[in-house]
C-alpha cells in the first residue's frame, strides 16, 4: 500500500531523511517511533504529498505520489500533529467542508458525515463551534475529517498528543477501530500506545530507519523486555 | 470549480462571522457617506468622481486588513496542511480565497450604489460615467485583493502580511507623484505602472482597453504568483 525507496530530504543543508526505504502492506498498522526532529513528520508529510522530497520514489496505493499527487491524496486520510481545524465553523460545517474537498460525492456526504460523527462520538457537539471544544473533542474532529472519505491509508501524527488519560483511551479505541479496515501509519511518543495498537514498529533516527519489523521479532532479536527498552537501545545505538 | 466555490463560500462566510470585517464595513461606509455628502455639497455637481477617489484611497488602507489573514492564518494554524493534503489544487485554493474576499468587497461597493440613486433622485447624473466609475473602483479593489493575497502567502504572520501589502499598494498608489522627477522612457514606465493613471480614467467616465488590461493583468499576475509561491512551499 505504501512503498518508498531511496528517499532523501533536506532543510537547507540539514539532511532530514537519508535514503529511506520502506514498504507497508494493505491492512497493516505500523507504529512510527523516533525522537523529536528524527524525521517522522517529514516522512509523513512526503507520504501525504504536502512536501516534495529532494530525491527518491514514493508510491501510495500503487500510484506515484510525485506524479499523481491529487490521486494519492484521494487515498490518504491525514491527521497532522495539531488537528487542522477552523475554529469559526461548527463540527458539522467543518466535516461537510472536508467531505466536499475530499471528493465525497454529494449524495453520500450526509451519510459519511453522520457516519464519522457516530464513529468518533461527536453527536453531542455536532452543532457546536470548534473554538468551544475541548482538546479531546478537537482531536476526534481531526480524526473524523481524516476518515471521512474512507481512505485506504491513514496517517496519524501524534494523535494523542496533549490528551488526558481518558481521552487517550478514547482516541486509541478509535484508531483500533479504524485500523481494522485500513493501512495505518501511527506516529507517537507514547510507547505503550504502540505496544497496544501496532503489531509492527518502525524506528527512525537522524533521518534513517534504524529498526523495522514485528514488535515480537524486534524484542527477541535485541533481547529486550519491552518496547521502551528496545526504543532506547535503538536510538542510543546499542547492539 | 466546485471546490473553488466551496473555499470561496467558507472564506466569505468567515468575513461575516468576524468582528474585524464588520468594523471595516462600518468604518468604510461611514467615511464614504461623510465624503459623499461633503463632496456633493461643495462641488454642486451630479457626479461621483471625487467619491470614487476617496474610495480608492480608503481601499489602500482597508484591503490589506481584509486579506492579511487569507493565507497567513492557514499557515499559522496548520489548516494549509489540511487543504494541501486533500485533492485540491493550489489554483483552486488561491482562486477560492480570492473570490471569497472579492465577494465581501463587492458587497461594500454595491452598497455605495445608493449614492447614484440619491443623486438621480435630485439631479440627472450621467449613468455611463457612474457605471465606468463603479467598474473602475471594483476592478481596482479586485487588483488590491490579489496583491493582498499574494503578500499573505509570503508569510505566516498577519501583521507582516498587512505591512507587505501596504508597502506594495502605497507604492502603486503614490507612484504617480514621482512622475515630475523623471523624463523620457522612465517617466512613461512609471506613469503606466501607477494605479492612479488607470483608475482616474474610469472615474471620469472613460473605459479604455489599456486600463482594463492593466488591472486585469495585475490581478492575473498576482494570482499566478500566489499559486507559484504556494507550490514552492
Amino acid at each position: 500500500m505504501i512503498r518508498v525507496s531511496k528517499l532523501n530530504h533536506f532543510y537547507g543543508k540539514q539532511r532530514a531523511l537519508a535514503d529511506v526505504d520502506l514498504a507497508i502492506g494493505k491492512g497493516e498498522i505500523v507504529g512510527f517511533l523516533g525522537c523529536n526532529g528524527a524525521g517522522k513528520t517529514t516522512l509523513m508529510r512526503i507520504l501525504t504529498t504536502f512536501l516534495r522530497p529532494a530525491s527518491g520514489e514514493v508510491f501510495v496505493a500503487q500510484m506515484d505520489a510525485l506524479r499523481r499527487p491529487l490521486d494519492v491524496r484521494r487515498k490518504i486520510g491525514y491527521l497532522p500533529e495539531n488537528p487542522p481545524l477552523y475554529p469559526a465553523l461548527t463540527v458539522g460545517q467543518y466535516l461537510y467542508f472536508a467531505a466536499r474537498l475530499k471528493d465525497v460525492p454529494a449524495r453520500k456526504q450526509k451519510m459519511q458525515v453522520d457516519k464519522v460523527i457516530a464513529a468518533c462520538s461527536l453527536r453531542a457537539v455536532r452543532d457546536r463551534l470548534i473554538a468551544a471544544l475541548s482538546k479531546g473533542f478537537k482531536q476526534r474532529v481531526g480524526l473524523a475529517q481524516a476518515v471521512i472519505n474512507e481512505p485506504p491509508v491513514l496517517i496519524l501524527d501524534e494523535p494523542t498528543n496533549g490528551l488526558d488519560p481518558v481521552q487517550i483511551l478514547q482516541v486509541r479505541d478509535l484508531i483500533k477501530q479504524q485500523g481494522s479496515e485500513r493501512t495505518v501509519l501511527l506516529s507517537t511518543h507514547i510507547l505503550s500506545e504502540i505496544e497496544q495498537v501496532a503489531p509492527r514498529v518502525l524506528i527512525i533516527q537522524k533521518g534513517e530507519i534504524i529498526a523495522d519489523g514485528k514488535q515480537s521479532d524486534l524484542l527477541a532479536r535485541a533481547g529486550k523486555k519491552n518496547l521502551e527498552e528496545l526504543f532506547l537501545a535503538a536510538v542510543r545505538g546499542e547492539e | 470549480m466546485l471546490k473553488t466555490f466551496d473555499i470561496a463560500m467558507k472564506e466569505s462566510a468567515g468575513y461575516f462571522r468576524s468582528p474585524l470585517a464588520y468594523v471595516i464595513l462600518t468604518v468604510a461606509l461611514t467615511v464614504f457617506n461623510a465624503f459623499f455628502f461633503l463632496i456633493i455639497d461643495q462641488n454642486r455637481e451630479a457626479a461621483l468622481t471625487d467619491v470614487f477617489r476617496v474610495m480608492e484611497f480608503m481601499f489602500v488602507f482597508l484591503i490589506p486588513l481584509l486579506t492579511m489573514k487569507t493565507l497567513a492564518e492557514e499557515k499559522q494554524t496548520g489548516t494549509l496542511e489540511f487543504l494541501l493534503t486533500t485533492p485540491t489544487t493550489e489554483g483552486q485554493i488561491i482562486c477560492g480565497k480570492y473570490l471569497g474576499t472579492l465577494f465581501f468587497v463587492s458587497i461594500l461597493v454595491a452598497i455605495t450604489g445608493i449614492y447614484y440613486g440619491i443623486l438621480a433622485s435630485f439631479a440627472s447624473p450621467e449613468a455611463g460615467m457612474a457605471f465606468a466609475g463603479y467598474l473602475g473602483i471594483w476592478l481596482e479593489a479586485a487588483f488590491f485583493i490579489a496583491v493582498g493575497i499574494f503578500c499573505s502567502g509570503l508569510t505566516g504572520s498577519h501583521l507582516l502580511a498587512a505591512i507587505l501589502a501596504y508597502a506594495v499598494l502605497f507604492g502603486l498608489y503614490f507612484l504617480k507623484s514621482f512622475n515630475s522627477y523623471l523624463h523620457g522612457p522612465a517617466e512613461t514606465v512609471l506613469r503606466y505602472a501607477a494605479v492612479m493613471t488607470h483608475s482616474e480614467n474610469f472615474f471620469v467616465g472613460i473605459i479604455a482597453a489599456a486600463d482594463l488590461a492593466y488591472l486585469g493583468s495585475g490581478i492575473l499576475i498576482f494570482l499566478l504568483l500566489s499559486i507559484i509561491f504556494l507550490r514552492k512551499r
